[in-house]
């Protein structure tokens, strides 16, 4: 008995359609709808007909699940490199469901070629690399760009029914496909024995190579020889060959066969036998990194967890900011998925934990060297729960951009940050200085309910009903406590507002400072202005919550005489059109930001003279002022972790050298007073202190040891849990 | 108007977009092609750099992008020939053809960008070769397509030799073979071979003014060859940018564009405007005010001309 524990898939190859390639297509999409989870098309550019890499891609756009092959195509016919490329687009625009056959099963085949075409594929899929060669005869790569990037590599299987071809499949390939009526069971058994023999002596896990069988219609009926196939031959893939216009066949091979083919093979197969856990290949498997148990991740996450050697390795390792390297990227698609992630993580208390939403962040921690991540990023769903009262229910997933986007046509805003990339997740626990702050208070301000994963992984709602102090806590410090998979916010009518971007003449920073901090303390509520200062230049966002002109210029006209414009742009628009300023973009970040973060009252002299020092010195690239005060101080300190209520400015500050800024910083430091932790990487526990006044840290420390007491969350302003906490209670 | 120094080959007047076949965000360029299709426009061109892995395979993404609209033409402006062999290229672009309803075009060139093309295991050609491969591809791609010629079909060239391919499949409707090009070696393979003519724009060093030398080169070869000049249609791809001030040639509003598109078409034949956009309110704006305003402008122009 030969199983290799594949979970059984039933495919179609349609065959036929030549001169009308919309009949094979409208098979397919019928295949789709019946239930197969596969659909091939043969090549057929060889003998005048269709070309198989159109027809894949035509289907991959008509169709939603359905795995979608190019088969049977010939090595020789194009040039691997951008069969490759071709492969990719098709991947990316299926979201995942493309995959390559090559071969074209005629005996005495080169398969020098097809070998050389594998390389080629393989290499141009790599993209941990910057470049690629591959040397060939046939088919080469000259420091060729690898790419596109993708979440999963295009399996790559190969056909033909010789044993110099199925030696090469185990070598090599993803997966062997032979026609049945050709190499017959016996002939099947003995190829199998001869890949997995090469498969071994390659140093890979016979795994690896998924088998599979087209069957024409004639072997199509006899159940038990199919379960036979997979019991002792360990065919994981049946397709059926079918012409276009055999619609009855195709029915009846779904409706009748598989089902009783599963039936049979797990009846005769030990419980359990047959899994969809993918099996990486041995160099994939090669890139795993030490104390991580990558082959007991809980099912339901095996299928989106990205391991090092993975394709879409490249996509997740690093973030907007942050250059990382983590041993495992587990990707939740919904609260359950989260609470399997938390427990995986749970087991691994000797690795870092990043926990990760919208990729954007600073003080904490979502990417690492060596350790787990847990990205939310696809729990981005936006829903509104109550259209009259403006309740809207957002994962944390999601970018406060496709917030603002989503908003919008309602006539609402939320207001968030001064970066539509920024995610959710990690703002929505924190605070959230925006630009309607002033008006509207801070985006935690507008919370009205999280739902969030506990370390023990029980998924709990919190809000001014329900775990009180969870709540309290969630909002100014949530990441120390859970994952939070959604919030349910109170959202702001605001539909157009004044947008101001104007640009200074400030040869002197500090008269600058001085100026605008004076200005700002005394503009009404609806403007909310943010200030980068760098050498000789001040350059002013700012939003007024009005569509009312007058009022615009009449609210910006002090901040305009603050200093010589040398620029000046105020618009009228959507918040939203604010937030979609910037496109996303892939995230990339290298080696660690350097941030700092103060919050102040007012802008003293002190504390100008500071900041001019310190923008003079050139240790800071980044020196950006954002106002709060306003609605944000009409909440008491205590009312949310969040405690720096009585601020009117939140300075965030960057550089390249921590050590080189700290000099600089400090000074400013002692003219402040706390800090907003989201712009703060500096990770002495001095800071914490800065951070949540003692009041606020002590009340946090004792849910921390209350709700993780092992110290699971820490990526992010690291609570540490109030030891004492057991013997106070008891 | 003085006839010398006017040109027009009469044909109806086509517009279309050049839209970045950018690979982030995934789906941008095929949903780019569904705003060009819902505004109306005529057609949807996508360049194609395979050794460039940001972009998508132009011909993976033309299939995909036919699948998703339903009137507008599409094309590759312009296939890389060195990595598209012919024969399986004219099968392709039939399959398409046929899936498609007939709204597939062949917009080639005869390479560019040898280190990438050499990079990905492609020939490295000189100028003279390539413009010799292309005239071999063209014939090639024409006889794949002609079904209705029995014959073997034998293409035995210095860079393609097809000897005894079948033929087929037949596209659904007579695909237009469109050439990029601009020196006059193979502009006179362009009168003599092609059906339409892509130049671009920001290519002419000299201007505008450059186009009726090279349609002379067109022109005379055709003629040459027995065939017309209006046997050509002649294409251009442009950009520019919508603006509320007049600022430069296609730099201004709407309206303006439409007068400079106008003169275009009258003085150098041009019928067919293909824009860069990336961008849904361009398109939307080229669809909704230039196209239409161009097209009763010329339809003017051309009325008057026959009364004179
Ligand atoms: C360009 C830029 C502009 C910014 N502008 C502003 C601004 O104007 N105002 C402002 O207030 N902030 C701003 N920030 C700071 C930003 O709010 C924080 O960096 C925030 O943490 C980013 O959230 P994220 O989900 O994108 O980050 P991620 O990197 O995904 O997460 C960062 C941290 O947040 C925590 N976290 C993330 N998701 C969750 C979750 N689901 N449950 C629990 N904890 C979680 C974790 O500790 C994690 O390490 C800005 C940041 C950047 C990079």
């Amino acid at each position: 008995m030969t199983n290799y524990g594949h979970r059984i898939r039933f495919g179609v190859e349609v065959l036929g359609g030549s001169d009308a390639p919309g009949d094979a297509v409208a098979l397919a999409v019928l295949a789709e709808e019946l239930g197969y989870d596969l659909v091939v098309f043969p090549d057929q550019v060889g003998e005048g007909g269709a070309d198989a890499l159109s027809l894949a891609a035509w289907t991959a756009a008509r169709t939603r699940t359905v795995q979608v092959a190019a088969s049977r195509l010939d090595a020789r016919a194009r040039p691997a490199s951008v069969v490759a490329r071709g492969a990719g687009s098709l991947q990316l625009l299926s979201g995942g469901r493309g995959m390559l056959v090559l071969g074209s099963g005629s005996a005495g085949e080169d398969l020098g070629v097809v070998e050389e075409a594998v390389a080629v594929i393989r290499s141009l899929q790599d993209t941990s690399r910057s470049r690629v060669s591959s040397a060939g005869t046939y088919h080469r790569l000259a420091d060729a760009e690898p790419g596109p990037a993708l979440d999963r590599e295009v399996p790559l299987w190969l056909y033909g029914a010789d044993t110099a071809l199925a030696a090469l499949a185990g070598r090599v390939a993803d997966g062997w496909v032979a026609d049945l009526d050709e190499v017959g069971v016996e002939g099947l058994a003995g190829l199998n024995a001869v890949l997995d023999r090469a498969a071994i002596d390659a140093g890979r896990d016979v795994r690896e190579v998924r088998r599979s069988v087209t069957l024409t219609s004639g072997d199509a009926a006899d159940v038990s020889a199919l379960v036979a196939l997979v019991v002792d031959h360990g065919v994981s893939s049946v397709v059926l060959r079918v012409r276009t216009g055999d619609a009855t066949q195709l029915r009846t091979f779904i409706d009748d066969v598989a089902p009783a083919v599963r039936e049979g093979a797990e009846r005769a197969l030990p419980p359990g036998a047959l899994s969809s856990r993918p099996v990486r290949r041995a160099d994939v498997r090669a890139r795993r990194r030490p104390g991580i148990a990558y082959d007991h991740v809980p099912d339901d996450l095996v299928a989106t967890a990205v391991e090092p050697g993975d394709a879409a390795f490249g996509k997740v390792r690093s973030t907007y900011l942050r250059g990382g390297n983590p041993g495992l990227v587990l990707r939740q698609r919904n609260a359950a998925e989260v609470a399997s992630a938390v427990g995986f993580a749970r087991e691994h208390m000797h690795l870092p934990l990043g926990i990760r939403s919208g990729g954007h962040g600073i003080s904490g921690r979502s990417t690492n060297d060596g350790g787990l991540v847990i990205d939310v990023g696809a729990l981005n769903a936006i829903t509104v729960l109550d259209e009259a009262a403006r309740v809207v229910r957002i994962g944390a997933g999601a970018r406060w951009r496709d917030v603002a986007r989503v908003l919008q046509p309602h006539g609402w805003a939320l207001s968030s940050g001064d970066y539509g990339g920024v995610g959710v997740g990690g703002l929505a626990t924190a605070g959230g200085i925006g630009f309607l702050a002033r008006k509207h208070g801070l985006t935690i301000d507008h919370l009205r309910a999280v739902e969030m994963v506990l370390a023990d992984g029980t998924l709990v709602r919190a809000s001014a009903t329900e775990n009180t102090e969870l709540f309290w806590a969630a909002r100014g410090a949530g990441a120390n406590f859970g994952v939070a998979v959604a919030f349910e916010f109170v959202v702001d009518e605001i539909d157009q507002v004044g947008w101001a971007q104007l640009a200074f003449h400030a040869p002197d920073p500090a008269a600058y400072l001085e100026a605008f901090g004076r200005v700002a303390v005394t503009t009404p509520r609806e403007t909310t202005p943010f200030l980068i200062l760098g050498q000789g230049i001040a350059q002013l966002m700012a939003m007024v919550d009005s569509s009312d002109p007058d009022v615009i210029v009449s609210q910006l006209q002090p901040f305009a005489e603050i200093a010589p414009l040398m620029q000046q742009q105020v618009v009228i628009a959507p918040y939203a059109a604010v937030m979609n300023m910037f496109p996303e973009t892939p995230h990339n970040g290298r080696g660690e930001p350097v941030s700092r973060s103060a919050f102040t009252r007012e802008i003293t002299p002190g504390f100008a003279a500071a900041s001019a020092d310190l923008i003079r010195s050139g240790a800071s690239h980044w020196y950006q002022i954002r106002t709060v005060g306003g609605a944000v101080a009409d909440v008491a300190p205590d009312a949310t972790a969040y405690a720096h209520r009585d601020a009117n400015f939140a300075l965030a500050v960057m550089g390249a050298n921590a050590q080189r800024l700290d000099r600089w910083f400090e000074p400013v430091r002692r003219q402040s007073h706390g800090l907003y932790l989201s712009f703060e990487s500096d990770r002495n526990p001095d800071r914490i202190a800065d951070a949540f006044p003692s009041a606020t840290l002590d009340r946090l420390r004792r849910l921390k040891a209350q709700l993780d007491p092992d110290n699971l969350f820490q990526d992010n302003f690291n609570i540490t849990p109030a030891r004492d906490h057991t013997r106070n209670a008891s | 108007m003085n006839s010398d120094t006017n040109t027009d080959y009469g044909h109806d007047l086509l517009f279309g977009t050049f839209v970045t076949p950018t690979t982030h965000p995934v789906h941008q360029a095929v949903e780019q092609a569904v705003v060009a299709d819902r505004a109306g426009l005529d057609l949807v061109t996508f360049q194609d750099h395979p050794y460039v892995s940001s972009f998508h395979d132009t011909s993976t993404l033309l299939a995909y992008a036919a699948a998703r609209t339903e009137r507008i033409h599409l094309a590759a402006n312009v296939t890389n020939l060195p990595l598209r062999p012919p024969a399986v290229l004219a099968r392709a672009t039939a399959t398409l053809d046929l899936l498609s309803g007939g709204r597939i075009e062949l917009g080639i060139g005869a390479g560019a960008f040898w280190d990438g093309v050499a990079g990905m295991g492609g020939p490295r050609r000189s100028p003279g070769e390539s413009i010799k491969a292309l005239e071999e591809a063209i014939a090639i791609i024409r006889g794949i397509w002609d079904t209705t010629d029995r014959s073997v079909l034998s293409v035995r060239g210095k860079h393609y030799d097809v000897h005894g391919a079948k033929r087929g499949p037949a596209p659904a409707h007579p695909i237009g073979i469109w050439v990029g090009a601009y020196k006059p070696r193979i502009l006179r393979l362009v009168g003599r071979a092609a059906d339409g003519w892509l130049p671009s724009m920001q290519y002419l060093q000299n201007g505008l003014p450059e186009l009726t030398e090279m349609n002379r080169h067109i022109d005379e070869s055709a003629l040459a060859a027995g065939r017309e000049p209006s046997d050509v249609r002649r294409f251009l791809n442009i950009g520019g940018q919508f603006t509320s001030q007049r600022r430069g040639f296609l730099q201004g509003p709407p309206s303006q564009w439409a007068e400079e598109l106008t003169e275009v078409a009258l003085t150098y034949g041009t019928s067919g405007f293909i824009l860069a956009s990336d961008d849904t309110t361009v398109t939307q704006t080229f669809a909704a005010e230039v196209a239409p305003a161009v097209r009763k402008l010329v339809a003017d122009a051309r009325g008057t001309s026959r009364h004179e």
